[in-house]
């Protein structure tokens, strides 16, 4: 079969690329963008609405709460609460990103297998799974804790923590990893399914009839093929253990008056014998009347969260065409 | 050799019930059959997607019911090409070949060699999502005979292509399967498109399969009324034969055979002749009148009453009109007494 027998090589014209819509992205960015606008307009406002704050003196703040303003506190009379000089923001971003990235290597580990073992394979109890973690996506964080509260304080769980002298609940380390595990799991778990679920099992048949073994066929067809689905599912999860705000006070308790017998020496290691990571931490600095200051680190989770989403939406619409 | 022996299995709602077929080596055989009659379970079975519950698939004598697919060395073209799409036309032809650990130099000289026979040495580099339907057949083609396979499995490779382009694809499948002395199996449901490409065809229905054999034997000899249909046999009569001659409608035709009782008449259209005039003597030759002429792309069909509403496809340069009375022959050797389906 020569080539001039082919004249099929000049027959049509080449077949569009499997970019994202244009519309799509027009909607995409026009929500971004005003979504982002809000945030300053509304950041600006704030800091406006509080500019008296600026000019309070240490007396001033002294006499109105003298207890709270010692130490190292000086320094939230300064602009949003001066949170960038203060060693307590610090150890709190390094917390979380410290336990976020534990959560997201963890949940990515079991939940990609898991998620294509649930995409290919008939498993029993498979209906029963799907729907025990979708429910974890739709009812409320703080229920998610209880119910892990329960399940590590009674039982055989409890047993072997008793046996081991050891307490997953209320403690700092494993017990944030744990309850934002569960919901960062939970929510990878459906876009790494989806993703594979995406990717025609055709596919690998066609791979393995080549002479590929299963392992070949899903290492260099299906796993290709699902990658922008799995970096998109594990940008879900990175952003979901982030934000986790209610599961982990339940589950791992308020930690601002920790005492330092509490931190393991590992934990002192790692600089993490701060117990309130951000999302906790905005919620501390409200209490303690901080605005500028707990909006500020609310305004870097948006950040982070905001520029996860692009990313994710970049890498999601990226198609095979390079 | 690829023997089938008393295949059976259940997939889904599909079913299919003791298959026994062989196809000899640089065979091209087409499974032909209407929609849902088990034609993908059956390759699906053979390229080893599902296990059978029952029989065996031997390949040169060797049973591979128990080997994974990977070790049975069939390749495997579904419908829609299924060419992985993270990867350029060059790779998706050396897969296999990579897959089956062929020593580098080799993997490139088979590649370009099939890129060359293909003629689509200009897309190497091209992407599957910038393909036409025509260039994926190719590369998907080339990707499974690279290996050298003892069976290509291709399931409904042209139905994707527009009319002109099947006609051409087809013949090109043909000259591919010739020339590189592969043993094909063709899956699809439509008979012009088995016709021209199938040394032998094997139609199914619900799961079974009817009848194997070249396609001038199945269209001269249908076992039953559904094969028949099938195969566009239009003119299908309820009739009584009793050896010499067959009844039908109160119409006597001659027709030798050991059939006796209930069967269904049936012949071809383009085997019944048209006679200008009725001439003496001839058996099977009755007067009729045309009751509609269409004229199709290479020749004339004719509805005809002879006491039996019939269609007759004539080629010739004579064209009659509707009202002409004429001879119909109806030859004795074309005319089948096949089983009610």
């Amino acid at each position: 079969m020569s080539g001039e027998r082919n004249p099929l090589a000049a027959i049509g014209p080449a077949a569009p690329g499997r970019r994202g819509a244009p519309g799509d992205r027009l909607l995409f960015k026009t929500f971004f963008y005003s979504f982002a606008g809000f945030l300053i307009l509304f950041s600006a406002y704030l800091f406006l609405a509080n500019l008296d704050q600026l000019f309070v003196t240490e007396a001033a703040v002294r006499s109105r709460e003298p207890a709270l303003w010692e130490e190292n506190r000086k320094v939230l009379t300064s602009f949003a609460g001066g949170f960038w000089q203060d060693p307590y923001f610090w150890k709190s971003l390094n917390l979380t990103l410290m336990i976020t990235l534990i959560t997201t290597l963890l949940a990515s580990a079991i939940g990609i297998p898991a998620a294509y073992g649930l995409s290919r394979y008939r498993i029993p109890g498979k209906a029963v799974i799907e729907v025990l973690f979708s429910s974890i996506l739709v009812i409320p964080a703080s229920s998610v804790a209880l119910c892990l509260i329960v399940m590590f304080n009674y039982g055989p769980l409890w047993d072997l923590q008793q046996r081991w002298g050891f307490r997953f609940a209320h403690s700092l380390f494993p017990g944030m990893v744990i309850a934002s595990f569960v919901l960062s799991f939970a929510l990878g778990l459906s876009a790494w399914k989806a993703a594979f679920d995406s990717v025609n099992p055709r596919f690998e048949q066609v791979a393995r009839s080549l002479g590929s073994s299963r392992w070949r066929a899903f290492r260099t067809v299906s796993l290709p093929m699902a990658k922008s689905g799995l970096a998109a599912g594990v940008i879900l999860a990175w952003t979901r253990a982030m934000a986790e705000f209610s599961a982990v006070l339940f589950f791992c308790g308020t930690f601002g008056e920790l005492p330092p017998e509490r931190f393991s020496t590992l934990e002192r290691a790692l600089r993490i014998d701060q117990a309130d990571w951000l999302s906790v931490a905005i919620w501390a600095q409200i209490e303690y009347g901080n605005v500028e200051y707990g909006f500020a680190l609310a305004y870097i989770l948006v950040l982070i969260g905001g520029l996860s989403v692009y990313a994710m939406h970049r890498i999601g619409a990226k198609g095979y065409i390079w | 050799m690829i023997e089938i022996r008393n295949l059976s299995g259940t997939v889904g709602e599909f079913c299919l019930q003791n298959i026994n077929l062989s196809v000899r080596d640089g065979e091209y055989l087409v499974l032909l059959g209407p929609t849902g009659a088990g034609k993908t379970v059956l390759i699906e079975y053979l390229v080893g997607i599902y296990r059978q519950q029952e029989g065996a698939i031997l390949v040169d004598g060797e049973d591979v019911t128990p080997l994974y697919t990977e070790e049975r060395h069939i390749a495997y073209v579904p419908q829609d090409y299924a060419l992985f799409p993270n990867l350029n036309v060059s790779r998706n032809i050396a897969y296999g070949l990579e897959a089956r650990r062929f020593p580098r130099a080799e993997i490139s000289r088979i590649t370009e060699q099939m890129l060359e026979s293909l003629g689509i040495g200009h897309l190497r580099h091209r992407m599957p999502l910038n393909l036409s339907g025509g260039e994926k057949q190719r590369v998907a083609l080339g990707r499974a005979l690279a290996t050298r396979p003892r069976l290509v499995l291709l399931d409904e490779p042209l139905s994707a292509l527009d009319e002109n382009l099947r006609t051409q694809m087809s013949r090109e499948l043909r000259d591919l399967q010739q020339s590189n002395r592969a043993t094909f199996v063709h899956v699809c449901h439509n008979f012009e498109e088995a016709s021209a490409v199938a040394d032998r065809i094997a139609i199914m229905d619900n799961g079974c399969l009817v009848q194997v054999g070249t396609l001038e034997q199945v269209k001269a000899q249908p076992r039953n009324e559904f094969v028949a249909r099938f195969l566009k046999t239009q003119n299908l009569f309820p009739a009584v034969a009793d050896g010499a001659t067959v009844r039908i409608h109160g119409i006597q035709l001659e027709k030798k055979s050991t059939i006796r009782g209930e069967r269904v008449m049936a012949i071809r259209p383009e085997n019944i002749r048209i006679h200008p005039d009725t001439e003496s003597g001839r058996p099977n030759l009755f007067r009729g009148v045309i009751l509609e002429a269409v004229p199709r792309p290479h020749f004339m069909e004719y509805i005809v009453d002879i006491g039996l509403k019939l269609a007759v496809f004539h080629i010739g340069e004579r064209r009659y009109r509707v009202g002409d009375s004429l001879g119909i022959e109806l030859p004795q050797e074309h005319i089948a007494l096949v089983e009610r389906a």
